[in-house]
């Protein structure tokens, strides 16, 4: 049997300042190496002052994975020599002496399998490197350390996956989750990265590292599976390793680790002392957490009458569901919840479109009021929306310029419907016995009206029309 | 131009006029001049330090706020930071960092208008007990300058016993601050454990070490602690103690105080010198209405094996960011691979450091955590219980600073393991994170004995009105320099 | 007992490169075996705790930035990069 293991490693994107020091938690916008101060570069004498915000967020997350929370956490030092790692030698958590690491273990349901949590952990990201020339090759290494003691948790699963679906289905919950939670924007180039460890029967346990993307991740998998496979089939023993991911070249390569640098000595961090976390702040924490996804869903199915299929979509997306709760009324909650899930997922459907649209709840409430009042129809609606998103106008401006008002005036719709039934005869005669071909003479009044008559109105004057 | 006063007179004779903050700042460097040749106590000295004093004077004659420091010239041990100013730790691998930021001591004592004067030497990295590791050369005892001075903290020692400033801060690991204190016939303090920031003090081993600082008189001591000890936002492990005035009723006296006089510090390889100047020192504690019993601490004995094997193992993970990439010496990386390039550059420490560092690679490495690392941890809170207890019934801890009296430079520089021994009645205050004190007693055959106090944890003040007591019953004969 | 090639693997894993071996291993030696003494300790049964503080003592989620440009005043590649040599794989 395949058994499949993460390590799950998150920014806390969300936070203000690093995990030790006050330098931005989200680097992303700065010139190389000017993120840094003595304490995240490790410089003589600078200890490390632990972000209160960071341990409530990590606890969050424990929590929201159904860990154990401990009452007292621990740091220790990881020592290992690396560039990216200023101090060579990385604070992270173990449970060296009871349980002191961030989180305990905990499971979630990934459809109907249970997935375990062995721990969570609270550490630094280290600095990020650059290789001048070919990777293999190069003749320097550039180290950039604006990334360096950025805020990271480590989820490490049991070896509970059985196949590479699995894991693409549980890395998308959980990065629904950690969105849903606001304690990280996964989708952050970098936010969240994943070492697997993947055995087949009879063989020995392989780590892979370096999985750039959610979308390698599948393919690394699935590649070292087979890879393990074909061994296997061949009687040839698969050893316990670290292989890397090719990014390039989409295989799994063999590290050349030498057995000395697996040797971390970890021991405890003696700069940051055992930090208590009472009941009582547990307690506030669990209060404050935002509702969890599944029952979002479930108010989204009972209390407004969305389909299953609809409210699944609505509540796993964080940008589309606040959307949502900032809009809705008890009235329109099921018409604003089809205009986000048919229209406006299919406008911004990139993280890029996302940051760029303007769309706000009153956009969405005002078209889904305006829908439901017959001052613009659907079609209408779908096209002041594309203009709302690129220009955030409202949308009372939006029908006004674009002329997407509805035509609820009788004598202009019936100019229109003489019009209609003097161009299809035999269209009028079959309305008269066949009550369906009459929605097809409807649709030509919309035809020339460009979708704006008012489409009850018009029926109700065809059929009087008709006879 | 007195140069032999307290810190406290300096601070009155400038407040009142009667000297000139700069006159003595000049005198001063004069005196390092002249003596220092000899001594070597300073790796730098700060030649801005009268253009500071002038200022200084400007504010007392102007009638300004003028600092509690009033200009007295400090020197500081090289391994902490002042923006700006070199800091070397006494290793050719710092030789030229630069800090580009003021340790926690430093902000303060600058906010108290103290003056730099300079940068003292050390043992390497503060891993030794003589300054003989120090790689800028040792420093040399001024009561007989073919011995040594102690250390880590030598030249601190030497500096503030052969008046080359007024006060000194040193940082004490294992006895660094108390050891050269003792062997140079000043006061050392190592304060409990989070009461003085650590931040911009390069660590060697920051589970267990403290800056602490020497000077000439216990009262210096209360009013340095004044200024630096307190809650610090940099340092996570730094304790509140709600600004507590060591200098008030400093002279409250011991009668009725329970002192513990602790066995395995005064057995077995102790100086007969050393057994009799312990003994003289009980007495007159006694005397003052102090009551002075045996305890027994059965985890001594295995106390400094415990020390140096934390000790080895922070300092080997604490020392570990030097590789020479982000700050050092001028050695090109081209050409090199990671590995080979740091191993290379590495090699600029000094061999006592080298062979610290080794045993902090093995003694808790995968295979001997268990054997060494562990069990020395254990040994640790084990000695904590112990001394927790006893201090349920006593006020006081007594033994001597140092079982033995200095010895000659070069003597036991190649015997690291009967330098250990040396450690033994200092060693216990770090492990438990307990107040300790040397206090200058005596001078045997011209060379300086201390007695040791110890007390609870935040008992600090307490422990300033004993050693005060003590101090208090000695005439020491001036320093021969 | 440590052998010699413990000594050596330590001083690789420490990234040290060692002159003068017999009289440095001597001396590592000499100072490890004096740590046998902790055998004897009887402290198997120990617990080890640290120092304790509340949540609240921890510092506030604030971005300061170093109000200096700390690049400058380190080794660094055209003020922008740190460099370091070629890694092995």
């Amino acid at each position: 049997m395949t058994k499949i293991g993460l390590e799950i490693h998150c920014q806390l994107t969300n936070l203000e300042s690093k995990l030790f020091c006050s330098c931005k938690a989200n680097y992303r916008d700065f010139k190389i190496n000017e993120n840094i101060c003595p304490i995240c570069m490790g410089l003589p004498g600078t200890l490390p002052r632990l972000n209160q915000e960071a341990v409530k967020k990590a606890t969050i997350i424990a929590m929201a994975l159904n860990c154990t929370t401990p009452d007292k956490i621990a740091f220790f030092r990881k020592n290992y020599f690396y560039p990216d790692l200023p101090k060579n030698f990385q604070i992270t958590q173990l449970n060296i002496y009871g349980d002191t690491s961030i989180g305990g273990t905990g499971s979630i349901m990934v459809g109907e399998k249970k997935i375990n949590i062995t721990r969570i952990q609270l550490e630094e990201d280290p600095g990020r490197l650059i290789y001048e020339g070919s990777s293999s090759k190069n003749l320097i290494t550039l180290v950039d350390y604006n990334r360096a003691g950025t805020p990271l948790v480590e989820i490490v699963t049991e070896p509970d996956f059985e196949g590479p679906k699995q894991v693409r289905d549980f890395v998308n919950i959980l990065s629904d989750l950690l969105e849903n939670l606001g304690v990280s924007d996964p989708g952050l180039d970098g936010a969240m990265r994943i070492d697997a460890n993947v055995s087949i029967e009879g063989g020995k346990k392989v780590e892979i590292k370096n999985i750039g993307s959610f979308h390698d991740l599948e393919k690394a998998i699935h590649f070292e599976i087979t890879r393990q496979e074909s061994l296997h089939s061949r009687d040839i023993s698969i050893i316990q390793e670290t292989r890397h991911w090719d990014d390039k070249r989409k295989i799994t390569v063999s590290s050349r680790s030498k057995e000395e640098d697996l040797d971390y000595r970890y021991f405890l961090e003696g700069d940051i002392p055992w930090v208590r976390i009472d009941p009582k702040t547990k307690a506030e924490l669990k209060l404050k957490m935002p509702e969890s996804i599944s029952t979002k869903k479930e108010r989204y199915v009972s209390k407004f009458n969305i389909t299953p299929q609809v409210a699944t979509v609505l509540s796993s997306d964080k940008f589309y569901s606040d959307l949502f709760e900032k809009s809705h009324t008890e009235s329109n909650a099921k018409e604003i919840a089809n205009i986000i899930t048919t229209d406006l997922m299919g406008l911004v459907d990139t993280r890029e479109k996302r940051e760029e649209s303007k769309i706000t709840g009153t956009h969405l409430k005002d078209l889904a009021d305006s829908i439901q009042s017959g001052k613009i129809s659907r079609i209408s609606a779908k096209n002041a929306l594309y203009e709302i998103v690129k220009t955030g106008k409202d949308l009372s401006k939006v029908i006004l310029e674009l002329d997407l008002g509805n035509v609820s005036d009788e004598s202009t719709i019936l100019k229109i419907i003489q019009e209609v039934i003097s161009d299809e005869p035999q269209a009028v005669e079959q309305a008269k016995s066949n009550p369906q071909t009459i929605n097809y003479l409807v649709g030509k009044v919309m035809q020339k009206t460009k979708g704006k008559a008012d489409p009850k109105l018009t029926l109700d004057l065809l059929k009087k029309q008709i006879g | 131009m007195n140069l032999k006063i307290s810190a406290l007179e300096f601070v009155q004779e400038v407040k009142n006029g009667n000297i000139s903050a700069e006159d003595f700042v000049a005198k001063t460097l004069e005196r390092i001049q002249s003596v220092d040749d000899k001594l070597h106590a300073f790796l730098s000295v700060n030649e801005e330090a009268v253009v500071k004093a002038r200022e200084i004077d400007k504010k007392v004659k102007s009638g300004d706020k003028v600092g509690a420091c009033f200009g007295m010239p400090i020197s500081i041990k090289d391994n902490m930071c002042i923006k700006d100013s070199k800091t070397t730790c006494a290793s050719k691998m710092l030789e030229n960092f630069v800090a580009p930021y003021d340790a926690t001591v430093i902000t303060k004592l600058k906010e108290q208008d103290a003056i730099f004067i300079g940068k003292v030497n050390l043992d390497e990295f503060a891993m030794g007990l003589t300054t003989e590791f120090s790689a800028f050369g040792p420093s040399k005892n001024p009561w007989n300058t073919d011995y040594v001075p102690g250390g880590s903290s030598g030249g601190s020692a030497v500096s503030v016993s052969s008046f080359e400033c007024i006060t000194s801060l040193g940082s004490d690991t294992g006895g660094s601050v108390r050891n050269p204190a003792s062997f140079c016939s000043i006061v050392g303090y190592k304060p409990t454990y989070g009461l003085i920031s650590r931040y911009g003090l390069i660590s060697y081993s920051n589970s267990i070490e403290q800056i602490g600082p020497l000077t000439r008189t216990v009262k210096d001591t209360a009013f340095m602690l004044n200024i630096i000890s307190g809650l610090d936002v940099n340092d996570n492990t730094t304790r509140d103690n709600k600004n507590e005035d060591y200098l008030s009723e400093i002279d409250s006296g011991i009668d009725g105080k329970k002192i513990g006089i602790i066995q395995e510090m005064v057995g077995d390889g102790i100086d007969p010198a050393v057994l009799s100047a312990t003994k003289d020192a009980i007495a007159k504690l006694e005397s003052l209405g102090a009551v002075c019993e045996e305890v027994s601490l059965d985890m001594v004995k295995y106390s400094v094996a415990a020390y140096y094997t934390i000790t080895a193992t922070e300092a080997g993970s604490n020392l570990a960011r030097y590789d020479n990439l982000r700050y050092g010496y001028d050695f090109s990386v081209e050409g090199y691979e990671f590995n080979s390039y740091i191993s290379k550059a590495r090699k600029n420490f000094g061999p006592e450091v080298i062979r610290r560092m080794i045993i902090g690679g093995f003694v808790p490495s995968a295979g001997q955590a268990g054997k060494y690392f562990l069990k020395a941890m254990k040994v640790k809170s084990k000695l904590t219980k112990e001394v927790d207890e006893v201090f349920k019934k006593y006020d006081l801890l007594i033994a001597p600073t140092v079982p033995i009296l200095p010895f000659k430079i070069g003597e036991k520089i190649d015997d690291p393991v009967s330098l250990f021994q040396i450690d033994i009645n200092t060693v216990t205050a770090n492990l438990t994170g307990k107040p300790a004190i040397s206090v200058p007693f005596v001078i045997s055959n011209g060379l300086p004995i201390g007695i040791q106090l110890l007390a609870d944890t935040m008992q600090d003040k307490l422990l300033l009105q004993a050693a005060y007591a003590l101090e208090q019953t000695v005439t020491l004969p001036e320093v021969p320099i | 007992m440590v052998t010699e090639e413990e000594i050596e693997h330590v001083a690789k894993l420490m990234r040290i490169e060692i002159d003068d071996h017999k009289e440095f291993v001597d001396k590592v030696h000499a100072m490890i075996d004096y740590f046998d003494v902790l055998d004897s300790a009887g402290v198997e049964s120990e617990e080890i705790s640290m120092h304790e503080i509340p949540i609240s003592d921890l510092r506030d989620d604030k971005f300061i930035p170093f109000n200096e440009k700390l690049i400058d005043t380190l080794n660094n590649y055209k003020g922008t990069y740190i460099r370091a040599p070629k890694m092995s794989t």
